[in-house]
């Protein structure tokens, strides 16, 4: 991974199923502030481009991405 | 099953997949058709039919084999992979294996029509007899 | 030359399949014109009638029991695989997830949606029509229509429950709606549906407690349902049945006495019901050559009830029975037994697969005439 400037992932790369979804995707505020999970206190922290990346209430250093807010969709079989 | 399937033997006439465009008849039936094999005659025909197995295949080849004038009737399944069947009517002179073909379905549409009947008197002789019993 | 009539033991001889130690002898079925010199086996629809017969042993709801005599194996086995693969039905088909923070990945739980049996009102269900796939480039585009699909919702989230006690381990008191059973789906109407999914005939889940995931607190799971009409041949999901299966009703046949302690092994070697012990009336003690002579008031195996009969052949594994009894099955006798997931009743089911089969032969015999044409 180059350490460019961050890339707009191309669509349908989600699931086999994935459809159209297109316009669910992370609606936070323009500053790219997206939210992740501390991967030991379970709690919401949100971080900017550029921000440590540190839980801001417990310090510890993982953190996991949420779900996606797109739409997916299955076929149930 | 008669031999293997790809084989495009000449001599073998009676189940030669419907590859070949000689002498070939189909009719397009709202996306259901049957066709006719190359090789048949008035009397001996092998007939395709699309998104059929066994299901259909051994009732009708029963209700054909009902028919005195048929000589031969057999239904086969070329590859289960695909949703075909082969059915081969071989006639006496005084009918054709269309004729046969045709006496085929009604015979098995009349018999549905008898199952039908006695099913539903059936029934509903046990469920009175069942609510007779319940009441009293 | 009119036709040779077959006598009646010749008759009951053709109809039954032997069933031996190690083999099943007699098994084609042989009435057909030509087989038998002199006979005449062509189809007579009125013989047909006359000797065709149905017996109801059982109706309950969702599981009957029916005997169908004097058909043929071909059309039975018909009747059966029509039950299984091609009567329509109403199951989940597409699963839409906006939301599924559960441990149980989304392909998993939709595969599990798919396969929870609905039920609703039967006219409903009757007038919904196919989903028509319009040929399109790549993916074929299917129309979704109020016809054609019901949609349902799946919206469920755990939360912490502050009034359970202290030392709880109960994950359904610790929490709110730790699990998630099939209860929890709803289905609304949509448009013309309205006219038939509403009230009793709204489409809900046969078995409300039917466990689809397990959530903690935290943990949430949305998603919106496709339902469409569908059959068995195509996905097991579609099938209205559990299971629909015959057998053929046994024949147990004595052929000589058998009496006193050997009558009671040989009940013992059937279910219970199977085989009657009677005693030795002294007529046929008297009878000379009957076997029976000097055992009067013995107890002789009768055959009670074969109906119920599993024929394990357990007695054909003894040695005092050997030439004395002969098992076979009725070659015409079917003993249906239909049991529906719930969406339809047992006996319209038998019923529509006859309809069906009807169905088939009608639309083939039309695509014939224009051939002939």
């Amino acid at each position: 991974m180059s350490r460019e400037a961050y890339q707009v992932p191309s669509m349908g790369t989600q699931n086999a199923f994935s459809t159209d979804a297109g316009y669910g995707s992370a609606m936070a505020v323009d500053k790219s502030s997206v939210a992740y999970l501390c991967g030991e206190c379970s709690a919401r922290v949100t971080l900017k481009s550029g921000d440590q990346i540190r839980c801001k209430d417990c310090g510890h250093r993982v953190l996991y991405k949420e779900r996606t807010k797109r739409m997916v969709q299955f076929e149930a079989r | 099953m008669p031999g293997s399937v790809h084989s495009q033997d000449p001599q073998d006439q009676s189940m030669v997949d419907a590859v070949d465009q000689s002498q070939e008849e189909e009719l397009v039936l709202d996306e259901r058709r049957i066709l006719v094999l190359p090789g048949s005659s008035e009397t001996a025909a092998s007939f395709q039919f699309e998104g059929e197995g066994h299901t259909m295949g051994n009732a009708l080849r029963y209700a054909i084999m009902k028919n005195p004038a048929v000589e031969f009737c057999g239904y086969t399944i070329p590859h289960p992979s695909d949703a075909k069947m082969h059915l081969r009517i071989q006639t006496i002179e005084t009918t054709t294996a269309l004729e046969a073909l045709e006496k085929g379905f009604s015979d098995l549409m009349d018999l549905c029509d008898v199952v039908t009947e006695k099913f539903t008197a059936s029934r509903d002789q046990f469920n009175e007899e069942n609510n007779n019993k319940m009441q009293s | 030359m009119a036709p040779l009539v077959p006598s009646q033991e010749e008759l009951q001889r053709r109809r039954i399949i032997g069933i031996n130690a190690e083999t099943v002898t007699n098994i084609p079925s042989t009435d057909f014109p030509g087989h038998w010199p002199g006979e005449s086996h062509g189809w007579a629809l009125d013989q047909f009638k006359q000797n065709f017969n149905v017996e109801y042993h059982r109706n309950d709801r969702y599981e009957a029991s029916f005997s169908l005599i004097g058909l043929d194996a071909a059309v039975a086995n018909a009747f059966r695989r029509i039950l299984m693969n091609e009567i329509p039905t109403l199951a989940i088909e597409t699963v839409y997830v906006h939301d599924n923070t559960s441990v149980i990945q989304d392909e998993v739980l939709a595969q599990r949606l798919g396969l929870i049996p609905l039920t609703g009102s039967v006219e409903g269900i009757n007038w919904m029509r196919w989903e028509q796939k319009i040929p399109g480039d790549d993916a074929p585009e299917v129309e979704l229509t109020d016809f054609n699909t019901v949609v349902g919702q799946l919206s469920i989230e755990c939360t912490q429950n502050f009034d359970a006690a202290k030392d709880e381990t109960d994950a359904r008191k610790l929490y709110h709606n730790a699990h998630v059973y099939a209860k929890h789906l709803s289905f609304g109407p949509v448009g013309r549906q309205s006219e038939f999914f509403v009230d009793d005939g709204a489409i809900r889940p046969v078995h409300p407690d039917i466990l689809i995931a397990k959530l903690r607190p935290g943990q949430r799971i949305e998603m919106e349902l496709h339902c469409v009409k569908g059959i068995g041949a195509d996905h097991a999901k579609f099938s209205p049945v559990a299971t629909a299966s015959y057998r053929l009703l046994p024949d147990i046949n004595i052929l000589s006495p058998i009496i006193g302690e050997d009558a009671k092994k040989f009940a013992k070697c059937f279910p219970k019901g199977v085989i009657g012990l009677e005693p030795v009336t002294s007529q046929e003690a008297a009878k000379a050559g009957s076997g029976y002579q000097g055992h009067a008031g013995e107890l002789k195996a009768v055959v009670k009830d074969a109906f119920n009969d599993t024929v394990s052949r357990e007695c054909l594994r003894h040695e005092e029975f050997n030439g004395k009894v002969k098992l076979g099955r009725v070659r015409d006798h079917f003993i249906f037994n239909v049991e529906s997931t719930g969406q339809f009743e047992s006996d319209t089911l038998f019923l529509e697969s006859v309809k069906v089969l009807k169905l088939k032969c009608a639309r083939w015999k039309r695509g014939l005439s224009d051939l002939m044409a």
